[in-house]
């Protein structure tokens, strides 16, 4: 639950007030300075609306350099950050040739996969000689090597599942899915935070969609009852399918799910659950199955579980894991499987090494001590941050925290006056998150050491103090007595 | 002090910002505002409410009723036909920010015809201005378009 102070609401509503009317006047002068001028269209039509680009072109464009930053190196916890500069108040961003060196904050490095690793690097160039990096070819056509059966049956096993499918990417992953599983008089219930690759496959799978309040087990039972009770738009028949879908961890909150409750009311009404555990495979649990072993559900409980791997084993690309005829029936079926590319032979040889290293078969403990060590590091940064005084979100143990910052200049104030101390950071602003919710993420990984935590602690203090960040009272420092 | 802010259940990002707390104040608080500016320049107090009251009718129409669409193209264009007074509350009728969003322009009409002292010129404007107003949010109306003005291609 997020607390904010009642005079920040009214001051963020009247900057963003302030800032829509400023960009409808200039809109305003450019419409009437371009009656003059003829266009040169010849007859066509215009791409797109005024409108519908008002938010990117007024709004977006103003803080362009807060976003889309190019990096020149692998994202490890130190990385190379190129610089840019603007001659006409950041409408174009030309990049120089210089680089800075800077603490990241923001890459999805949870277990510290993304740099060269002792054990997964020398694999994947192996893999790399022999297999090349592409396949050049659909799974079904030429594109299913050993490396992809090796990589399904390792992934299976991992999360706890009978069988897995592998998908190229990601974002293909929900939106291809979810078409595939439920159609026309389907009934889909999501979250209200759900990430938009969910939203997407949802809206083109044609079905009904209703949503839920977010993270409220009561509130899915009532939308629930209320849905079948009245059956299908119109017609009143009842349901074909009801699928509920709901993430791990979700991305902007740093929160955990409530699973188990959850469960419990899909199992009540026989509605198919869906668990989207992108950000949460890999980098919670104890040995990093993901938020079912947190939360101590049952793998079987849940139909479908979905998850990509990007955040926690340093490469690309999502899975699906569920009973052996679902995934039988997707290989028949989706089109992600039947018409994209496979997966890049290196980048599943990244995945299979690094679940070595996780559940500890290549020989050594550090799978182990990697996932200790981002408990450890998440835990410590966010009492820290709390104590400081700055209102953090997300549960204990949770890799994701971000910094509430609220009012629109804020975001770009503290996204440049970190770079400019060597501290990269990622905002998040409307509308990827509620208009009055900007925040500033922070992504936590097992290759950040103490003193990185700690350097990174007092710029983001020093800087808050700047902005005016620190909504919360700090506590008052206790002198330790060792 | 603080104030909770709970997600809403609506997926429209142009209309979800009026169910967090503090947007019915920051409303009246523009208005109060706006009227302070007029007074600095002299006039009598009728004549700045009525100002306050025409600007309001004038900047509300074109924001709520005749505009359309959303500012961004995330939506892919799912809202291009509704203004934003039809887009509210995912087109439910009669919610508390309906309501609300009806009575400002009635009482600012009352208040601007108060201290007017009823004189006609003023009175036939304000009382366009609020007719116009207070029946583009009347249920009946929604997506209804008088003789085709602002309809679709």
């Amino acid at each position: 639950m997020i607390a904010i102070p009642y005079l920040t609401a009214l001051t963020t509503y009247f900057s963003y007030g302030l800032l829509f009317a400023f960009g409808q006047i200039r809109d305003l002068f450019r419409k009437v300075l371009d009656w003059c001028r003829s266009n040169n269209l010849q007859g066509y039509a215009p791409i797109c609306l005024g409108l519908e680009d008002f938010y990117i072109r007024r709004l977006y464009l103003r803080i362009q350099d807060c976003f889309g930053r190019p990096i020149a190196s692998a994202p490890d916890a130190w990385f190379d950050v190129v610089e840019r500069y603007s001659n006409d108040n950041n409408k174009t961003l030309k990049r120089t040739e210089k680089k800075t060196r800077c603490l990241n904050l923001g890459s999805y490095n949870y277990l510290g996969f993304a740099a060269a690793d002792e054990y997964c690097t020398p694999c994947a160039i192996e893999t790399l000689k022999k297999f090349s990096p592409s396949t050049c070819s659909t799974r079904v056509d030429g594109g299913t090597t050993t490396l992809h059966n090796e990589l399904e049956e390792c992934v299976a096993k991992f999360v706890g599942k009978p069988a897995a499918i592998v998908f190229g990417m990601g974002y293909v992953t929900n939106s291809a899915i979810l078409p595939v599983l439920i159609g026309k008089g389907g009934l889909i219930i999501s979250d209200s935070l759900n990430h938009n690759s969910i939203v997407n496959g949802a809206r083109g799978s044609g079905a009904t969609i209703r949503v839920f309040q977010h993270n409220t087990p009561s509130h899915l039972e009532e939308v629930l009852r209320e849905q079948i009770a009245e059956g299908q738009p119109r017609t009143h028949r009842p349901w074909k399918k009801i699928i509920v879908v709901v993430e791990g961890i979700y991305s902007m909150e740093g929160e955990l799910c409530k699973l188990p409750e959850i469960v419990a009311i899909c199992k009540k009404y026989k509605a198919y659950t869906y668990l989207d555990e992108a950000h949460s495979i890999g980098a919670v649990g104890k040995s990093g199955r993901g938020v079912c072993e947190l939360l101590g559900v049952d793998t079987a409980d849940v139909d479908i579980m979905m998850g990509t791997f990007t955040k926690s084993f340093g490469s690309c690309g999502g899975y699906i894991s569920g009973s052996k005829e679902l995934i039988q029936y997707l290989k028949y079926t989706c089109p992600a499987h039947l018409y994209a590319t496979s997966i890049s032979p290196p980048a599943a040889q990244q995945i299979i090494s690094s679940i070595k290293v996780i559940l500890g078969e290549d020989g050594s403990s550090r799978g182990a001590q990697k996932l200790a060590r981002i408990r450890e590091n998440s835990n410590f940064f966010r009492s820290e941050l709390q104590k400081m005084g700055f209102e953090v979100l997300g549960d204990n143990d949770s890799p994701v925290m971000p910094i509430m910052l609220y009012n629109p200049a804020k975001i770009p104030a503290f996204s440049r006056e970190c770079l400019k101390q060597n501290v990269a950071v990622v905002t998040v602003a409307f509308p990827a998150t509620p208009l009055l919710l900007a925040r500033a993420r922070i992504c936590i990984s097992a290759s950040h050491t103490k003193e990185d935590l700690v350097k990174a602690l007092e710029v983001i203090s020093r800087v808050g103090d700047l902005v005016g960040i620190k909504y919360f009272p700090a506590e008052p420092k206790k002198e330790h007595q060792e | 002090m603080y104030v909770k802010a709970v997600p809403p259940t609506d997926l429209n990002k142009n209309t979800e910002w009026f169910t967090y707390p503090g947007v019915w104040t920051t409303y009246i608080l523009i208005l109060f505002s706006w009227l302070v500016v007029l007074c600095v320049f002299g006039c009598s107090p009728g004549m700045a409410w009525t100002i306050l009251h025409l600007s309001h009718f004038l900047v509300t129409y074109h924001f709520f009723h005749w505009k359309k669409g959303t500012p961004f193209a995330d939506d892919q264009g799912i809202y291009n036909g509704l203004t934003w007074w039809e887009q509210i509350d995912n087109g439910k009728q009669l919610t508390r920010n309906r309501k609300f969003l009806t009575v400002v322009p009635v009482v600012l009409y009352l208040i601007a015809s108060h201290t007017t002292d009823y004189q006609n010129p003023m009175l036939f404007f304000n009382t366009l201005a609020v007719f116009v107003l207070v029946v583009a949010k009347f249920p009946n109306m929604h997506k209804v378009r008088i003789f085709g003005i602002n309809a679709d291609h």
